[in-house]
């Protein structure tokens, strides 16, 4: 059986106002155990004019007022998963390109984006000053974008991989992988992050004539959450999977890496 | 499936009181909107588990909360224990001098941070949330008398500062 507590000592509890933490300990035990007195407890705690709760809530009201961050509306924004432009499909739809294995389903691939201006989509996700607008490459192939950023271009040029570089305003990149695609060219795997620790995009780009970088393809990574781990590293699943599909032979490292470089 | 965009809009409006909500559990904006932005994004993965009809902002506070117990299960083993609540209090009006600038609400805001964290949980649902003590019993998984019990607690703690004349505090 409970005590029969009293009103008086109930609406002490409830406010804080009892002294005695032992009668404190059995009047909380008392209405964990019995939805009766749980009920006459909550129609005591109506109605009271609560002081404390008012200067609280004035005195967080500002945080209710203040601007909501960018990235905490993006959150909600941003569909489920990384979003992946592949290149490569679109410049060659004739060819059936296997899906990758573990693609979320939310990769963004070119046969649904066909009608879109390519460099605005890219512009979009990855930056403008990544791309600037230049679609179609000097070899005339129109589905070519290149990239348009001295300080991309400048790291792609010269960096060895693994290697940190300033992007100036597009935040910092770095080289994770370089290698000869199956028709010879030089590619490189890279990272974008925006300034401020902000999103990381992944991007594929191989050199074309003229000496220009051509983006074969690049994807935002989903943001980590909780334990959810994307295969493949951390990098978006579209980039790894134009990479699996271009790779011919080894990556190519260290003084060899650098001399590749040096006859793009 | 992904949330429908009334319920994106509500997620939407719902942000500041979420953000409010975190800054009491974490004491600071920065962590705060950290806490915000994992429970988003935990929340868009998960849609799925939210059942309509039922309250979204109990279920956006209840991964909020879960986010930041996670938070300080890391922190803790990261930095040992008494360093936590030492580094919260001294992390409290960090970088938001303009959002938390006036000296009143700053000694409320103070003394809420300094309260124990099972109670300021409860503190933010019931005193600032307005949420009745049986939904806050929900949210947060706990029995009602419990949630009387600290809540209880943290209105002694806080009547202490709130009896205090105007610089009188410390």
């Amino acid at each position: 059986m409970n005590p029969a507590f009293s009103d008086a000592q109930l609406a002490a509890f409830l406010d804080g106002r009892l002294a005695d933490e032992q009668l404190a300990a059995a009047i909380e035990a008392a209405i964990n155990a019995d939805p009766a007195l749980a009920e006459r407890a909550m129609t005591l705690a109506e109605g009271g004019d609560d002081i404390a709760s008012q200067a609280v809530r004035d005195a967080f009201a500002p945080v209710l007022e203040a601007p909501v961050p960018p990235r905490l509306t993006e959150a909600l924004a941003a569909p489920v998963g990384a979003e992946v432009v592949n290149l490569a499909d679109r410049r060659d739809q004739t060819r059936a390109l296997p899906q990758p294995a573990n693609d979320t389903g939310s990769g963004w691939r070119w046969p649904q984006f066909a009608g879109l201006a390519a460099s605005l989509a890219l512009g979009v996700m990855i930056g403008g000053p990544l791309l600037g607008g230049r679609e179609g490459g000097a070899g005339g192939d129109p589905g070519a974008l290149l990239l348009a950023s001295a300080e991309v271009s400048a790291m792609l040029d010269a960096a060895p991989s693994g290697q940190a570089q300033d992007l100036a305003a597009l935040g910092q990149g770095e080289v994770v992988l370089t290698f000869r695609n199956t028709a010879g060219a030089l590619c490189r795997q890279f990272t974008i992050t925006a300034p401020g620790g902000g999103a990381t995009s992944d991007a594929l780009a191989c050199a074309a004539k003229g000496g220009d970088w051509q983006v074969e393809a690049f994807g935002r990574r989903a943001a980590p959450a909780g334990e959810m781990k994307l295969a493949g590293g951390d990098a978006a699943v579209g980039v790894v999977a134009a990479v699996d599909e271009q790779i011919a032979g080894d990556p190519l490292v260290g003084s060899e890496e650098l001399a590749e470089l040096k006859r793009k | 499936m992904n949330a429908d965009e009334p319920t994106r809009q509500a997620l939407v409006a719902l942000l500041p009181r979420l953000r409010r909500f975190a800054r009491v559990l974490t004491g600071n904006l920065a962590d705060a909107d950290d806490v915000v932005q994992t429970s988003l994004e935990k929340a868009m993965l998960n849609w799925d588990q939210w059942q309509p009809g039922t309250r979204l902002d109990s279920w956006m506070f209840r991964i909020a909360r879960n986010t930041w117990i996670d938070d300080r299960r890391r922190a803790h083993n990261r930095a040992g224990h008494d360093d936590i609540s030492a580094m919260i209090d001294l992390a409290g009006d960090d970088g938001v001098a303009l959002v938390e600038a006036d000296d009143a609400a700053r000694k409320v805001r103070a003394a809420v941070d300094r309260l124990p964290p099972e109670q300021r949980d409860v503190v933010a649902l019931v005193m600032l949330e307005e949420f009745s003590y049986r939904d806050a019993a929900e949210a947060l998984d706990l029995p009602i008398g419990t949630v009387m019990s600290r809540l209880s607690r943290a209105k002694a703690a806080l009547a202490k500062v709130l009896a205090m004349p105007e610089g009188m505090v410390q």
